[in-house]
């Protein structure tokens, strides 16, 4: 008997003009818990996918207790034991919690579904392992922390030895991460070994037993986690010494910019309010932060703020034109830039260039149209201006289709676009995410200078680090309300954490 | 809208995606005559009544049908037929239009299946116009333009409806389109069933149709046409369908409003995020494709001669379908969409020639556009294949810069991070002994 | 009443099965357009099929049943391997549907036309002898009642003057919303247009599924197609079954996509359907329908009321629509 449960020896993985795994030897043991770390885009999925068998290598092979497997398909993953919980949930959204748990495993009897033996094991597995969930409503209407816990009874349901979590700690709160943490350990205490996929530097120090490091596509080295610190790690990581922190002057706020009050905006979805009552303001010259977990009304705060969506009541006030109810057009015209949420379904025209990409917003302008034509000169030379001041790297300059672009270029060309406005106020909604941590690093500095120079800038973001190390104030949003005002000079990421679950909160107005 | 670099110029033509286009619209449309040939030389080969020599005759019809001029001592004649050209032309006119409609509706990220009715509802409203409108009174060439108009709106209008619906409430527009369809055959039905002096008495002409505009002396000019393709049906409209070809170019291509419809066609969220009012975008879309179409409507019978089968309940007008392969084989390019629909139109008059002059009949027409429909589905995916490969190399290239050193870097800290793992574990073995 | 309510489900039957095989295929993940020209192929197959039989006099009359099962198999099958055309280029090549679908409905009816032509010289292919009702209709004598037997209220409703094939489809229509609801293939089937690449990571053929599920599609479609033929056109083929696939598509859409809304969908739809079609025929008068023809609203008025209703249905429940999720979207491995 071997002493690893599964070994992946020398893998490689390519795909067309990319080599994202290139000979890399990940050893899991029975009972412990593997971290595998690793930047956006090192290569982690792709390694996890191999062995899910999602994908085929091209080279190495695959060992479980020592003797060399085949995995074709993930069915043959689940043979072997193989479970995985993933990045983005693989569940049924009209299907009940039930339905999902079984299917792919159904007991059939004559080829009927045989639903009441599968809902005796999923309760028994529910009240074993404290996963609670509400096994026949459907998934589209139980909260994310849930659909998680269905995720991984999908797995133990499915008896899986080996446990392959990726990054599941993104959609969650600090609390509700310790209590995943408190999980995974007790499945790792009865002999289930886990592989736990992540880039957070604080999870992986806190849970796991050996640390694997990814880079770009290579494998850096495993190590055991009680004999690194973090610092090591996410140079490994990175492949040079990193910046943890920012520098950065204090604020030197001025005049108020953006103000905001008694805003509520209905949700979209739901018919109930996303934000509720929100009043702030931002000024000139300081980064003001929302801080929460996904999905607590800051995207509709956003879309309130920017004209996305109708504001139900409130008011709000842009360098002191009230822009309540005017067009995404006006507001923008008034003073607001915006880095949108979702570059491609938001930020860009995808199978547009990069010059039509530039003036989206200002193809109207006297500069760029005479009656209705198009001046595709003056079009031109604005986007070479821009490539040139912001960097943004692509196969065939101004004429490069979008689609083609990095993910980091795509994003520095909207910063281009939406900074080169020279706009009082910059929304700028999760704006580093997937980006790996230089293009991070790049952007974070860009933002701090406009702050410099006197603009306003309204951050949202989801990860603790960039609120904690990027903003002036701290505005944390739970469930459409701000609870509470924080200064992160004062504060510390439990703390934040309380007021993002919810569990605490200011009971004075936010100004 | 400018795919290639001026400055530098350095791409060639046969990189460029028009390139592509032309070259996998030729593809298709090979594959399509060879189904067809292959019909026929099966079909000859398993019926009786078929000769080998009438097998011959009919696979020379489905390629040179248009050159065809009869038959002369009971063989094929070949030869420039110039009312088989004038004809094709004359045809060609809707299915430019209702291919335009369809193009521009792509461009713009629409699938535009409701072509035929746009193209019913505009049929009954130019008829209407051009036959109840006194010409006694007001001049012929007046109502005829009313009359155009009259087709132009209504096919805007009923090409605004899905517009609406998928504006408004995001409604998928292929189903609205197919909806619409139908309530356009029944409504254009329905109004000729209830007018009976719209109608061709059995004495007058065909029983069953709609009087031809010219009884009421509307019809478009010839405009010396008549002149270069004797025999045949031509006239103006087809100088006015590549007019309005080429006035949708320009639309498209080079004003700030086509560059407002594409972006929103692309993306929707962008678009209505950088300030561009997507609902309006998306209503005038569809509703300059329903001008298009009806437009197409308009100019074929407004050519003075052409009747109209008024009970068309149960079937849709097969020129409004022909639009889609027509604007596909064309890559949805404007001025492409002239060629492809007088060669969609050519093979009509194949199928003509092969029903006038062999056992086989025209349906072999719509056997091959049938077909050559079915692959533009895939030159669509073969030309985004050719898109993907390009992008992943282009990826690469940006990424990899300062790799060596980091890995150098990396893998120090990793091996000073090994070796005291394995200190730790010699440690922890040595303790265990 | 009894012949308004036996009009309504000769066209209501087949309507609610072409539209199941609607919901088999997107409820896979694959938008078949394409039910209309699969109606059309099916109706051409199964009327040749019968021509031939006849021709070749492999049946007498006396076994009609079994010719006309025999040419509902048929139809059916070649539906299936005709559906082929479009789950190639949908699920292999992964190109677009809509236009996939749009070229089998170009399709359908230029083949049929061209082999009916070549056939029969003309645009309609008919029965080689008899017609519809003196072979294949379920009377007194089918029984070995002689003509005029009373057969009572619930028998005249359900045994005279009926075809076999409207209760077949109805027994396909039951057994397979069963099997879509209650068994693992359905289950699986139907994950398959939600979320794919879920069905993927547990093991499920996502391509197999939608395979399975198109070619249900195009059997059912095809049966569906002779089926109409049959009964309203006198088991002829004339390259066109007057919109009734696109009619099914919007009982499929009215009906969201679940059997038990669309078997509501198609009584309703067929009722107008049966309506408009028997509104001047001089034998129904006096039931139910004279009623209506006296109102005085155009037949053309119930024929397109069925698209009305669906555009409307469409407004006002499309923020709660079932549209499967991944319908019309090729499922692509390499990308997840």
């Amino acid at each position: 008997m071997s002493e690893y449960v599964i070994e992946m020896r020398h893998i490689r993985k390519e795909f067309p003009g990319i080599v994202a795994n290139d000979d890399i030897t990940l050893q899991l043991k029975k009972g412990e818990i593997h971290a595998l770390l690793g930047e956006n885009g090192a290569g982690k999925s792709t390694l996890m996918s191999v062995l899910f068998g999602l994908y085929q290598p091209e080279e190495g092979e695959i060992l479980k207790d020592g003797k060399p497997v085949k995995i074709n398909n993930p069915n043959d993953a689940t043979d072997l034991g193989i479970g995985m919980v993933h990045q983005h949930f693989k569940l049924i959204d009209v299907f009940t919690v039930l339905d999902n748990i079984i299917l792919g495993a159904e007991t059939t009897k004559f080829g009927f579904l045989q639903k009441k033996e599968a809902r005796k094991k999923v309760l028994e597995l529910s009240e074993k392992y404290g996963l609670k969930v509400d096994i026949d409503a459907k998934v589209e209407d139980i909260t994310v922390g849930m659909q998680q816990r269905v995720e991984i009874l999908k797995m133990l349901y499915r008896e899986n030895e080996i446990l392959i979590f990726d990054e599941p700690t993104a959609v969650l709160t600090p609390q509700e991460i310790d209590e995943l943490m408190e999980v995974m350990r007790g499945f790792a205490k009865e002999g289930k070994s886990i592989l736990f996929i992540s880039h957070k530097l604080n999870e992986i120090m806190a849970v796991s037993d050996r640390v694997t490091v990814l880079h770009k596509g290579k494998c850096v080295g495993t190590v055991n986690t009680k004999d690194v610190t973090k610092q090591e790690l996410s140079t490994m990581m990175v492949g040079r010494p990193v910046q943890l922190e920012i520098e950065k002057k204090p604020a030197e706020p001025k005049d108020v910019i953006l103000n905001v009050e008694g805003l509520t905006v209905s949700s979209k979805i739901h018919k109930t309010e996303a934000v509720k009552n929100v009043s702030f303001s931002v000024r000139g010259g300081e980064i003001v932060c929302i801080a929460g977990i996904d999905g607590n009304g800051q995207s509709e705060l956003v879309y309130g703020i920017t004209g996305l969506e109708k504001a139900s009541s409130g008011k709000i006030t842009l360098c002191g034109k009230d822009i309540s109810n005017a067009s995404i057009r006006k507001r923008s015209m008034t003073g607001m830039s915006h880095i949108a949420e979702d570059r491609h379904k938001h930020g860009l025209i995808l199978d547009f260039t990069l010059e039509e990409n530039f003036v989206l917003q200002k193809f109207r302008d006297k500069e760029f149209q005479n009656h209705g034509f198009i001046k595709f000169g003056a079009v031109r030379k604005y986007a070479e201006r821009l490539i040139e001041e912001y960097d943004v790297r692509s196969g065939q300059g101004p004429v490069t289709v979008v689609r083609s672009m990095s993910g980091g270029n795509q994003q520095k060309a909207i910063i281009a676009r939406e900074l080169d406005r020279d706009e009082p106020l910059v929304v700028a909604v999760q704006p580093t995410r997937g980006l790996d941590v230089g293009a991070i690093e790049h952007i974070h500095k860009q933002l701090v200078a406009e702050r410099d120079k006197g603009r306003a800038v309204l951050l949202v973001s989801l990860e603790m680090d960039e609120v904690m190390s990027l903003s002036d104030r701290i505005l944390v949003m739970y469930e459409g309300e701000i609870v509470g005002e924080l200064d992160p000079a004062k504060t510390n990421p439990q703390e934040l954490g309380l007021y993002m679950a919810g569990a605490k909160r200011q009971d004075k107005e936010v100004e | 809208m400018y795919r290639v670099d001026s400055k530098t110029g350095k791409q060639k033509f046969y990189s460029t995606a028009g390139f592509q286009s032309i070259v996998s619209a030729l593809i298709s449309i090979c594959i399509g005559l060879i189904v067809g040939m292959i019909i026929v030389i099966v079909v000859g080969l398993t019926r009786e009544e078929i000769s080998p020599k009438g097998m011959v005759e009919g696979v020379k019809l489905v390629f040179f049908g248009l050159f065809s001029t009869g038959r002369v001592e009971n063989e094929l004649t070949f030869g420039f037929n110039p009312a088989n050209i004038g004809n094709m032309l004359f045809r060609g006119i809707p299915l430019i239009m209702t291919g335009l409609s369809v193009a521009v509706a792509f461009k713009t990220g629409l699938f535009n299946i409701g072509a035929p009715g746009q193209y019913l509802m505009s049929t009954a409203a130019t008829l209407y116009v051009a036959l109840v409108v006194p010409t006694d009174t007001i001049p012929a060439w007046l109502v005829w333009i009313f009359a155009f108009a009259a087709g132009i709106i209504a096919g805007a209008l009923w090409g605004a409806i899905p517009g609406l619906l998928k504006a408004t409430l995001n409604i998928n527009e292929v189903i609205t389109c197919i909806m619409t369809n139908w309530i356009a055959a029944n409504l254009v039905t329905w109004f000729f069933d209830a007018r009976d002096y719209l109608k061709n008495s059995g004495e007058s002409g065909k029983i069953g149709y709609v009087k031809p505009t010219a009884l009421n002396g509307v019809e478009t000019a010839k405009m010396g046409l008549d002149k270069l393709f004797p025999g045949s049906q031509i006239n103006g409209g087809i100088i006015i369908a590549i007019i309005i070809a080429i006035l949708i170019y320009i639309l498209m291509t080079k004003t700030t409003f086509g560059y407002m419809l594409k972006a929103c066609g692309s993306n929707r969220h962008a678009a209505k995020y950088a300030g561009i009012n997507d609902k309006v975008s998306i209503v005038a879309s569809m509703a300059i494709a329903g001008a298009l179409s009806g437009a197409g409507a308009a100019l074929y019978y407004l050519s003075g001669h052409t009747e109209f089968y008024w009970s068309t309940y149960m079937s849709l007008p097969a020129e409004g379908f022909n639009g889609i392969p027509v604007a596909l084989l064309a890559s949805n390019h404007p001025i492409g969409v002239i060629f492809t629909g007088v060669f969609m139109s050519l093979l009509n008059i194949d199928g003509l020639m092969l029903k006038s002059l062999t056992a086989y009949n025209e349906f072999i027409a719509d056997i091959i556009i049938a077909a050559i429909v079915y692959l533009s589905a895939f030159s669509m995916i073969i030309k985004q294949l050719i898109g993907r490969k390009n992008k992943k190399a282009g990826e690469t290239n940006v990424n990899d810069e300062t790799d060596a050193e980091a890995l150098a870097a990396q893998k120090a800290i990793a091996e000073a991070a090994a070796k005291k793992t394995a200190e730790v574990q010699a440690d922890a073995e040595g303790g265990n002994k | 009443m009894i012949l308004l309510i036996q009009q309504t489900m000769i066209y209501a039957i087949p309507l609610m099965i072409v539209a199941l095989a609607g919901i088999f295929a997107e409820r896979s993940g694959v938008i078949n357009l394409a039910l209309e020209g699969i109606m059309i192929f099916g109706a051409f197959i199964g009327v040749l099929f019968v021509r031939t039989m006849q021709e070749n006099q492999v049946f007498t009359q006396e076994q009609g049943q079994i010719l006309m099962l025999l040419a509902f198999l048929v139809s059916s099958v070649c539906g299936a391997l005709f559906s082929l055309l479009l789950s190639f280029s949908a699920i292999t090549l992964k190109a677009d549907q809509t236009i996939g679908g749009t070229a089998l409905n170009l399709l359908a009816p230029a083949i049929v036309l061209f082999f009916i032509n070549i056939i029969a010289q003309q645009n309609v292919l008919m029965m080689y002898t008899g017609d519809a009702a003196s072979w294949f209709m379920i009377k007194p004598s089918t029984f070995g009642y002689e003509r005029g037997h009373e057969f009572g209220l619930l028998g005249s409703l359900f045994l005279d003057k009926v075809y076999l094939t409207t209760y077949l489809c109805l027994i396909i229509f039951v057994v397979l919303s069963v099997i879509l609801y209650k068994t693992k293939f359905g289950l699986r089937l139907r994950s398959c247009g939600e979320n794919p690449q879920a069905s993927d990571s547990l093991g499920i053929n996502v391509y197999k599924m939608r395979y399975i599920g198109t070619t249900i599609s195009g059997a059912l479609a095809g049966a569906g197609g002779f089926t109409y033929a049959l009964t309203t056109s006198n088991c002829a083929s004339t390259g066109e079954v007057a919109g009734y696939g696109f009619l099914a598509l919007a009982v499929m859409i009215f009906g969201n996509w679940t059997p038990l809304n669309v078997a509501l969908g198609g009584i309703l739809f067929g009722l107008f359907k049966c309506i408009a079609a028997t509104y001047a025929s001089l034998d129904i008068n006096g039931d139910g329908v004279y009623m209506l023809a006296e109102i005085g609203v155009s037949p053309y008025v119930y024929r397109l009321l069925p698209y009305l209703i669906t555009l409307i249905v469409l407004a006002f429940t499309s923020k709660k629509s079932r549209v499967p999720k991944a319908e019309g979207i090729p499922y692509d491995k390499g990308q997840r």
